[in-house]
């Protein structure tokens, strides 16, 4: 049984009496476990593939199995435990917020699953540990560097211990040591098990997954398994 | 999670120490005011609330018809207290009050005059006040007992015991105190630093069981579970059982519960009005300067809303739902509005003798009442809830990717529902200051009323002691040592009416004519001590006229009740003698003046006399005449303090009333409008941030400072003509209503209209416009290349 089903997804904009179309006609299978890079120019519709299957969008047709569950046809609130329950996100612009600092940042998914403290306490030192940001947990986020809010981003993301993380272009704002870092910390999170969907420009950082699907004027254009 | 939220709130605040600073400080005052407002409201709603048997204490009140006006008033026949627990079974007790007494008090060598009250003796049982020393039951029953305030028997005994000390009185009859009273609550309609048993009143030759002398308050305590009802149908036909020529005229008995409040009627029945109308406007002005702060909240809160979008949108992504993020802003309102609340409770702390000395009160804070502390708690919450409710779910509703995105927000346009409620400020603010300005003008209208009279230099004395018997020589001394230039003896100052009466007779009266005339006393000299202008006769001269002791001088307006072509010469039957009138003088106010001048007799020498009107000398100080006038009391009523009052200060107590309305009504305008224009400072300065790029760019394209600043303060300008256009029909409406009270009124000019509206205008523009020209000022290179 595949992780993700979609069959026939498509999403448009009107303006005016205008559709623009973003995606049409997907039809995709993800298994736990994979790696999948989402690919393709810019306005081909990788971010909003990624955030339907987040469940932050919703397409105008078309059907979305998550473990078999139809998702748009269950009740928000249900819809809404699926995604607390199932998945993290990865942000190109880190999306950390500003009044917290590291280590609360990193608490902030903990506390709405209503963790205890001790708990908590406990996966935020690991994660801490594991990033090498121990000593960083008491600064706010505008004293860190771009590279180092990522990783703070990709620890928030994986706090909770997500079945799949979705990350949005996740090296886009950084430089390519910081890119490179992040990236091998994807790595390791998939050897470890997790499913991950990624959308990159960069054909370096596809490389590291098991999977690469190319968009283009909403269509795939392509899907590919990739040996690693 | 609650100490996460809580530290990201605190940490807001402190992040934006401007709007942090705007939003408390107007919640604090906004708050401070209501609070100062509510307890004034409480302490009028409080009154009376503390005797034992208030729901079963009535005063006894009267309805009778004059001139075709069914009339009520609380006074009633002395003999009525007794009649009551005789014929009525539902009467438990009746206790008579006689008006304020001003008892001279001799202990040793001390001499001191102060008021209280001649009462039944069960009146402490029938009221509760206190007592320290002596038993509610016992202390008036003997006919020598007099019961003293703690406060009064320091005064007048130090800190020796007080209880079996002989008091004088009067210089007439000793007294042995019985009892005393703890210290009176402020809120009750009694006032007295002493109580004397009716006895003693009898014993002066003070009482009478007629039933036409209406001279007493009557207090009645039913039974319990007693029905008011059949009470009250007995009470109706009790006058005309006992005085068969008033066949209509009722009494009933009148709830202690309304007396404060209430006690206002018209054509015979309740009108609903009285100071109750005040609590409600102050009721109502108390929630609109708390909303008009909440409102500055709510207003800042979703104008800086794309600061926040982000957070939510990264909340929800992480798992946040809609209830929690709107319990998370709802949390920092109320944390915000407990900042708030702490300041507000020290600017009430601050205030509170200054509010106490405008509204003539004595409110203070119970900090060790946990009712207090309750109701305080209460009020920080509703507060918080107020302000925080539309900025939550304004904030919460927002979609996670277009928050993240950033695509939420539309700040440069006034979004509709801010808009709406900087009218609602502002309206009110606008409202509150042209009621402002028109009760001043009403004031000044009552002030500037002609009075008939010169109140310049003029004092008067009520009769004390040895006075009435040495009037005569203390007259004369005063005018032969040049202190005074002239001097009347009368029945009553000449700001106050002490008599009025029906049932005249003279020539060619309508039989079915029942006009109440006010009834006023004097010797002779009364037209030249005050300066009263005569239109036709004279004024009293005993020497030349030695029949003007029944002599009659009548005022304008009697003269037309009376219809006399030619008044000179005629005779007025009244009290069983016949008056000739010698003179009519021009009207003057007597009593208030708002009302219309009633009609007036006064009575030559063969009336009562209980006022000396002296007209000081102008040639001399005023300090050295009065040194003098004391000189002469002194030798002619030496036990007696020289006590005297001036006219034009009483007179001008007749404003007192208004006066505290009109500057509550201006303190609470410019609280309004302060409150209102923070948040506008507050709104403009987020709107000049917001627009930088547009401003940048309209500058590079050549628009004028000028040009730029007009533009941004277009827009508030706008919604301030609004508000005034939505505030003047409404303030009209208030202040022709509340001008219909006073029957001597000032018109309601357009002129006010116009200054408040461009006032407003004004305020607001310069509000906004320091804002306005500091981002029209800003160099466009900076502004344009932060994207």
């Amino acid at each position: 049984m595949p992780m993700i089903q979609l069959s026939n997804i498509e999403r448009y904009y009107t303006t005016g009496l205008q559709k623009t179309w973003v995606l049409r006609q997907i039809n995709l299978n993800i298994n736990a476990g994979e790696f999948v890079t989402i690919m393709g120019p810019s306005g081909a519709g990788k971010s909003t593939l990624l955030n339907i299957i987040g469940m932050l969008d919703q397409p105008n047709n078309g059907e979305f199995l998550f473990l078999d569950e139809p998702v748009f046809q269950m009740k928000e609130r249900h819809r809404n435990e699926l995604h607390k329950q199932y998945m993290g996100f990865v942000f190109q612009a880190y999306h950390l917020i500003d009044d917290l600092t590291v280590y609360e940042n990193i608490e902030t998914p903990l506390l709405y699953r209503k963790i205890k403290k001790n708990e908590r306490q406990s996966i935020i030192a690991e994660l801490l540990d594991r990033f090498n940001m121990v000593a960083k947990k008491d600064l706010f986020p505008s004293q860190l560097s771009g590279g180092q809010q990522q990783i703070v981003g990709v620890a928030r993301a994986i706090a909770a211990k997500p079945k799949l993380l979705l990350a949005d272009e996740p090296t886009g704002n950084l430089h390519s040591t910081q890119g490179e870092v992040i990236m091998d910390l994807f790595k390791q999170l998939h050897a470890e098990g997790m499913t991950i969907i990624q959308v990159t420009h960069s054909e370096k950082y596809a490389t590291y997954g098991s999977r690469i699907i190319f968009l283009e004027d909403g269509f795939v254009r392509n899907d590919e398994r990739i040996g690693s | 999670m609650l100490t996460s939220l809580l530290k990201i709130a605190w940490r807001n605040i402190i992040r934006s120490k401007g709007f942090s600073f705007i939003n408390i400080m107007g919640l604090a005052i906004g708050m401070a005011s209501s609070m100062l407002i509510i307890m004034w409201i409480y302490s009028e709603v409080t009154y009376e609330d503390f005797h034992e048997n208030k729901d079963r204490i009535y005063e006894a009140w009267n309805r009778a018809s004059f001139s075709g006006k069914l009339q009520c008033w609380n006074t009633t026949p002395k003999i009525l207290a007794r009649t009551v627990e005789k014929d009525l079974p539902e009467v438990e007790q009746a206790v008579r009050v006689d008006w304020t007494s001003h008892f001279l008090f001799s202990v040793g060598d001390k001499r001191i005059t102060e008021a209280g009250n001649i009462v039944d003796s069960n009146f402490l049982q029938v009221f509760t006040f206190p007592l320290l020393r002596g038993e509610p039951q016992t202390v008036l029953r003997e006919h020598n007992s007099i019961v003293l305030t703690r406060s009064f028997s320091q005064t007048l005994f130090g800190n020796q015991d007080p209880v079996g000390q002989t008091v004088k009185i009067d210089n007439n009859q000793d007294f042995t105190v019985t009892g005393i009273l703890a210290e009176l609550p402020k809120n009750t309609r009694f006032e007295f630093d002493y109580l004397v048993p009716w006895s003693y009143k009898r014993s002066i030759g003070d009482d009478d069981s007629y039933w036409g002398n209406n001279s007493t308050r009557t207090y009645v305590e039913l039974k319990p579970n007693a029905s008011l009802a059949s009470a009250n149908e007995k009470m109706k036909v009790l006058k005309p059982r006992y005085q068969p020529e008033d066949s209509t005229w009722e009494m009933f008995l009148y709830p202690m519960g309304k007396w404060r409040l209430y006690s206002s009627f018209t054509d015979g029945q309740e009108d609903g009005g009285g100071r109750i109308a005040y609590v409600r406007w102050f009721g109502v002005i108390a929630l609109f300067i708390l909303l008009i702060a909440c409102i500055n909240f709510m207003n800042l809160s979703t104008a800086r809303s794309e600061r926040r979008a982000k957070e939510v949108g990264i909340r929800k992504v992480v798992g946040a739902r809609k209830q929690g993020l709107i319990s998370q802003f709802i949390g920092e309102s109320i944390l915000m509005s407990v900042i708030a609340g702490i300041l507000a409770l020290i600017l009430v702390t601050l205030s509170l003798p200054g509010f106490n000395r405008l509204t003539d009160k004595t409110l203070q804070i119970d900090y060790s009442n946990p009712y207090f502390w309750m109701l305080f708690l209460g009020f920080v919450l509703f507060t918080g809830l107020l302000a925080g409710s539309y900025p939550a779910f304004f904030l919460s509703s927002f979609q996670p990717l277009k928050a993240l995105k950033g695509v939420i927000t539309n700040v440069n346009t006034l979004v509709t529902p801010r808009k709406m409620l900087v009218i609602l400020q502002f309206t009110f603010g606008i409202i509150l200051m042209i009621c402002t300005i028109i009760v001043r003008q009403q004031i000044n209208y009552a002030q500037q009323r002609e009075t008939g009279y010169n109140k310049n230099n003029l004092i008067y004395h009520h009769f004390t002691g040895d006075i009435p018997k040495n009037y005569r020589l203390i007259k004369s001394e005063l005018l032969s040592s040049g202190a005074a230039s002239s001097v009347a003896i009368t029945s009553a100052p000449i700001t106050q009416s002490w008599s009025d009466g029906w049932g005249q007779e003279w020539e060619g009266k309508d039989p079915n004519d029942k006009t109440d005339f006010y009834r006023y006393n004097e010797e002779e000299d009364l037209g030249e001590t005050v300066g009263l202008t005569f239109v036709q006769g004279r004024d009293f001269d005993l020497s030349q006229y030695p029949t003007d002791s029944t002599a009659m001088i009548i005022n304008e307006t009697a003269l037309k009740v009376m219809k006399f072509d030619n008044p000179i010469g005629q005779i007025v039957k009244d009290n069983g003698e016949e008056w000739h009138i010698v003179g009519v003088i021009k009207d003057f106010i007597l009593t208030s003046p708002y009302q219309p001048t009633s009609p007036m007799l006064i009575y030559g020498a063969k009336s009562w006399f209980y006022t000396l009107l002296i007209k000081l000398n102008h040639d001399r100080s005023t300090a050295e005449n009065l040194k003098t006038a004391e000189g002469i009391f002194k030798k002619y009523n030496p036990e007696y303090p020289f006590d005297y009052q001036f006219v034009d200060e009483e007179y001008a107590q007749k404003f007192a009333n208004e006066k505290r309305t009109g500057t509550l009504a201006g303190l609470f305008s410019a609280l309004a409008i302060l409150i209102s224009c923070l948040g506008l400072f507050g709104l403009a300065t987020y709107m000049a941030e917001s627009r930088i790029k547009e401003i940048g760019i309209r500058k590079v394209l050549g628009a004028s400072v000028v040009g730029l600043t007009s533009l941004l303060t277009k827009d508030f300008l706008k919604l301030v003509i609004v508000s005034f256009l939505l505030a003047a029909p409404l303030a009209w409406w208030a202040m022709h209503h509340w001008l219909q009270s006073y029957p001597y009124h000032t018109p309601i000019r357009w002129e006010v209209f116009v200054m408040t509206g461009l006032l407003s205008a004004l305020i607001a523009v310069m509000t906004v416009g320091f804002q306005a020209i500091k981002a029209a000022l800003t160099n466009p290179v900076g502004s344009i290349k932060n994207e």
